[in-house]
């Protein structure tokens, strides 16, 4: 069970909890970075729908320069470095930018099918985060279940 | 947590406030008026990011409806009752190619941006399950 979870812990943040899983015990019920980890990435994967979202919003809005976030990459260095990372400390992984995709002619950037795919994996990426956390609480329970 | 919904909500209001700017305009396409009259104005609807700097990302607004030309194109209709001593009549300086165009680009707004709604549902029914099993 508690391997499963740590595999899809993996999945969750790719390379962040990839690393960080080789540095902990599978320990279910002290949990060392792996809930902080998820719970990081569950809110830059919030986030970056919001971003999404906005984009979206703005597609027909002249002048407009689709925007991106990222936390994936600082999330990984910010679990290598410190396996008893806080979650404050990793949650200053998440930075926003724009694309630097060429604009149409009124000045617009956004590109609807790649906000759409791009909609579509974080999705998918926050069902996985989803799934490892709730991975983490049914370890718990048969924990607490002693069977 | 839910702001997903006010900003995709913000751009299908922009996109109903469009279309209906739209339909207006081209249901207007053939309002005639004296030449001492000003011609009807088509309308355009003048939208921005509500956030520019893009720290709080938080959707589009209308910020303003802009007028076409109230000259409009004066041209002959002897037999129109409104035509003046020259046989003259004003009518609107609208593009239908122009308006269907726009109504195009508008209605495709708004279906992306409920399928940005969709996805975010999806995401927090989801959410919502979180330790059910």
């Amino acid at each position: 069970m508690g391997h499963v979870s740590r595999m899809l812990a993996q999945f969750a943040t790719d390379e962040a909890l990839f690393r960080a899983s080789g540095k902990l015990e599978c320990s279910p019920v002290a949990d060392g970075l792996i809930i902080p980890a998820i719970k990081v990435a569950l809110d830059g994967l919030q986030q970056r729908q919001r971003v999404i979202a906005d984009n979206v919003a703005n597609i027909n809005t002249p002048g407009f320069q689709a925007r991106t976030l990222d936390f994936e990459n600082a999330l990984t260095s910010a679990v290598a470095t410190d396996p008893n990372a806080s979650i404050d400390t990793l949650s200053g992984s998440v930075t926003s930018g724009f694309t630097t995709d060429p604009s149409r002619q009124d000045g617009n950037n956004v590109s609807l099918e790649k906000e759409t795919l791009n909609g579509t994996e974080t999705n998918l990426r926050f069902s996985m985060a989803l799934r490892a956390i709730d991975g983490r609480f049914a370890t718990m329970r048969d924990v607490l279940k002693g069977s | 947590m839910f702001d997903i919904f006010g900003i995709s909500g913000s751009g299908v209001a922009l996109s109903q406030t469009w279309m209906d700017a739209v339909s207006d305009n081209i249901a207007n396409i053939n309002t005639v008026k004296r030449t001492s009259e000003s011609a009807f104005q088509a309308r355009y609807v003048e939208a921005a990011p509500i956030d520019a700097s893009g720290a709080n990302p938080s959707g589009v607004a209308v910020t303003g409806i802009a007028l076409g030309s109230a000259n409009g194109l004066v041209v002959s209709d002897p037999n129109n009752p409104l035509a003046d001593a020259n046989g003259m009549v004003r009518r609107p300086d609208i593009d239908l190619g122009d308006q269907m165009t726009q109504l195009m680009m508008a209605q495709r707004g708004y279906q992306a941006n409920l399928a940005v709604v969709q996805r975010a549902t999806d995401a927090y029914t989801a959410a919502l399950q979180l330790g059910k099993a």
